[in-house]
């Protein structure tokens, strides 16, 4: 610290840099909430604005959205069950019972806060630690990531929450759906039945929405089943206490640790983290029972795992040039656009610059808490629309997001297939959340694991003699064969002991 | 046999013989896909040939398991016929949707649409349903096409 950095920060409490961050914010939210827009969306339709504006504002407006557009994506995620964005599907777990058991005030405190201590941490992490993460980072090659793409896919078995068989199935059929597109490695079609559209494969995001919106539309519609629960009464106690928050420390830092930690490996990215933080604090936590039922913890440490994932991405974009996530790599686009590089030499070249985004993203962090907390009964309203006038409504805007992606119903057409393929999931009692993350992390694996071959040149032996692989190996094999074996052990001890 | 749902035993039944059909079928056109390999690397198929052989252990054992043991799932998976039919309804009702909307543009075609959903969702007020569907397709347009710019569905008509 030192000049620049005071300089910095003098340069961010500009007015149009506050006014920025605050429109940055407000935007994210609505964003982040709104089904069918993703923070990529808004980064994208914000982008001809920054041409306009100075890099230090430009930074601050995006950063801004970054930050909220993940609290906001999980509002939506707790009051309606619809995750704005893939990293709020987690979140919805816990955050949706709590809702429905009327602790919706609750349950949104708690991620607001979560996320900005995530935020907070993460920041901390890349203005401290940022060259340390990132060598360590720069250390994992193609079988590292693909043992740690591996990882967060055997994890998804564990949210087989009746059925750990079904949730292995229904994460397979993510990985075949995945496979639809041109082959990564040779550029050959696979499964596009001629059609150009499938060639670029399916994307994400026409499926999430259809996994999530549609099968509830469905229920809603025609079974005349109340979906979104309506709230007669005011929501309160959304400023959570502090000895609440204490007690959710723990749950805190490990979701924050591990979003930083998987938000700085370039790939990984946030749903791994969300996922990883919401598995790891089942386990540890004494009220494992009480996950998936409503538990405050279940919401606490994706939420700030959710958020510390941007300051982790930050840090390889920032000192390598390696985007984290697909946001990461639409800030480094707008960075490039007012001709700074990012990489080690931005640290050197452009000092200012650096300690600018430090700031730019503390108080996007701050302008959150202050404005998702003051406006979070806006959002709460929602739930107060009818669900005969919400769920038409819902269609359209699930619709026009879906064709807004490319200026294609091709997307529209794949959204509605996805919401049908939900809506028997769901009525069969398969998860979705293991195909979302299938279709999400699928592609990664594959292609890490066939240029980690290339590099071996065909030997396997390459993801055991790496020690970072081998530690994911053996942790995506405990997490394959735990949930399987664990019962009938349980079950032998039982017959064991009853013969006894 | 262990206690369960019936209804989820024969449900599991049906989705395991419906997923050994379709890896069946994903076999099938993973035998058909082109042999252009690089040096030293999986082919095109190896992966596909994976997952399906994967999709059919794991849909085999889901048979054998409910065959056998039965299923200690809880839910009842029955759709009713109003519920199915109501599905097949929306399904074919959006379709006409997105094929309206390419022929007589997103601001003309929504309202009506907007109101005929909200009718079949239970809305009977008639001056309720016109003001929000009127008020939600102007609100989508401003705030799409105006404010963020993003281009919605043209007709070819209007």
């Amino acid at each position: 610290m030192g000049a620049p950095a005071v300089a910095a920060l003098i340069e961010v409490l500009q007015f149009q840099n506050i006014f920025a961050s605050f429109f940055g914010v407000l935007f994210g939210l609505f964003i982040g909430s709104t089904p069918g827009l993703t923070i990529s969306l808004g980064m994208v339709l914000l982008l001809p604005i920054t041409f306009k504006l100075e890099a230090v504002t430009s930074i601050c407006l995006l950063l801004g959205l970054y930050a909220s557009g993940m609290t906001g994506g999980s509002l939506s995620a707790i009051l309606l069950n619809i995750p704005g964005t893939p990293s709020g599907s987690a979140t919805a777990i816990d955050g949706y019972p709590m809702a429905q058991k009327g602790r919706a005030g609750e349950a949104l405190g708690v991620a607001v806060s979560a996320s900005f201590f995530g935020g907070i941490f993460g920041l901390t992490c890349l203005v401290l630690a940022a060259p340390l993460i990132a060598r360590i980072a720069l250390r994992f090659g193609a079988p590292e990531l693909f043992s740690i793409v591996l990882l967060g896919l055997t994890l998804i078995c564990s949210f087989g929450q009746t059925s750990v068989i079904k949730g292995l199935i229904s994460g397979v059929v993510g990985l075949i759906i995945m496979t639809v597109g041109l082959d990564p490695m040779v550029g050959s079609p696979r499964f596009t039945f001629g059609q150009v559209e499938l060639q670029a494969g399916i994307s994400f995001l026409p499926a999430m929405i259809g996994l999530f919106a549609i099968p509830q539309i469905l229920i809603g519609i025609t079974g005349g089943t109340k979906v979104f629960p309506e709230y007669k009464k005011k929501v309160s106690g959304v400023l959570p206490k502090i000895s609440s928050l204490f007690k959710l420390l723990k749950t805190m830092l490990l979701g924050s640790v591990i979003g930083t930690g998987v938000g700085a490996i370039p790939g990984a990215g946030g749903p791994i983290a969300v996922f990883l933080s919401y598995d790891y604090a089942r386990r540890i936590s004494k009220k494992s029972s009480n996950y998936g039922k409503g538990e405050p913890e279940g919401v606490a440490a994706p939420e700030s795992s959710n958020n510390a994932v941007a300051g982790g991405a930050l840090i390889p974009m920032l000192t390598l040039g390696i985007p984290g996530d697909p946001i990461t790599a639409i800030l480094l686009g707008a960075l490039m656009i007012h001709g700074l590089i990012p990489g080690p030499l931005l640290f050197q070249q452009s000092q200012q610059f650096v300690y600018s985004v430090f700031w730019a993203y503390l108080i996007a962090n701050l302008m959150n808490l202050v404005v998702t907390f003051s406006t979070i009964k806006l959002w709460v309203r929602v739930l107060k629309v009818p669900q005969k006038m919400l769920l038409p409504i819902i269609v359209i805007l699930c619709t026009v997001g879906t064709f807004a992606l490319r200026n294609t119903f091709f997307d529209t057409g794949i959204m509605f297939c996805f919401g049908l393929l939900g809506y028997f999931m769901l009525k069969y009692g398969f998860p979705v959340i293991p195909l979302l993350l299938a279709i999400i992390l699928g592609p990664n694996l594959e292609e890490h694991l066939r240029m980690s071959l290339i590099i071996s040149q065909g030997d396997y032996s390459i993801f055991v003699t790496h020690p970072i692989s081998l530690a994911f190996i053996i942790l995506s094999v405990f997490s394959f064969f735990g949930p399987l074996v664990w019962p009938l052990i349980k079950n032998r001890r039982r017959v064991a002991q009853k013969g006894s | 046999m262990r206690s369960g749902s019936s209804g989820m035993k024969k449900a599991n039944i049906i989705a395991s013989i419906v997923l050994i059909i379709f890896t069946g079928f994903y076999a099938y056109l993973t035998s058909q896909l082109p042999t252009r390999n690089l040096p030293n690397t999986l082919g095109s198929a190896f992966m596909p040939w994976l997952l399906a052989a994967f999709l059919f252990i794991l849909a085999a054992s889901l048979l054998i398991m409910n065959a056998i043991r039965g299923t200690q799932e809880k839910s009842n998976p029955k759709v009713s016929l109003k519920e199915g039919l109501g599905v097949i309804f929306l399904t074919i009702f959006v379709y006409l949707y997105i094929n309206a909307i390419q022929l007589f543009g997103f601001i003309t075609i929504t309202p009506f649409f907007l109101a005929a959903l909200m009718w079949i969702s239970g809305a009977r007020k008639w001056r309720e349903i016109l003001l929000v569907s009127i008020a939600s397709t102007i609100g989508i347009y401003l705030f799409f096409q105006k404010i963020f710019k993003v281009i919605l569905p043209q007709g070819t008509l209007f």
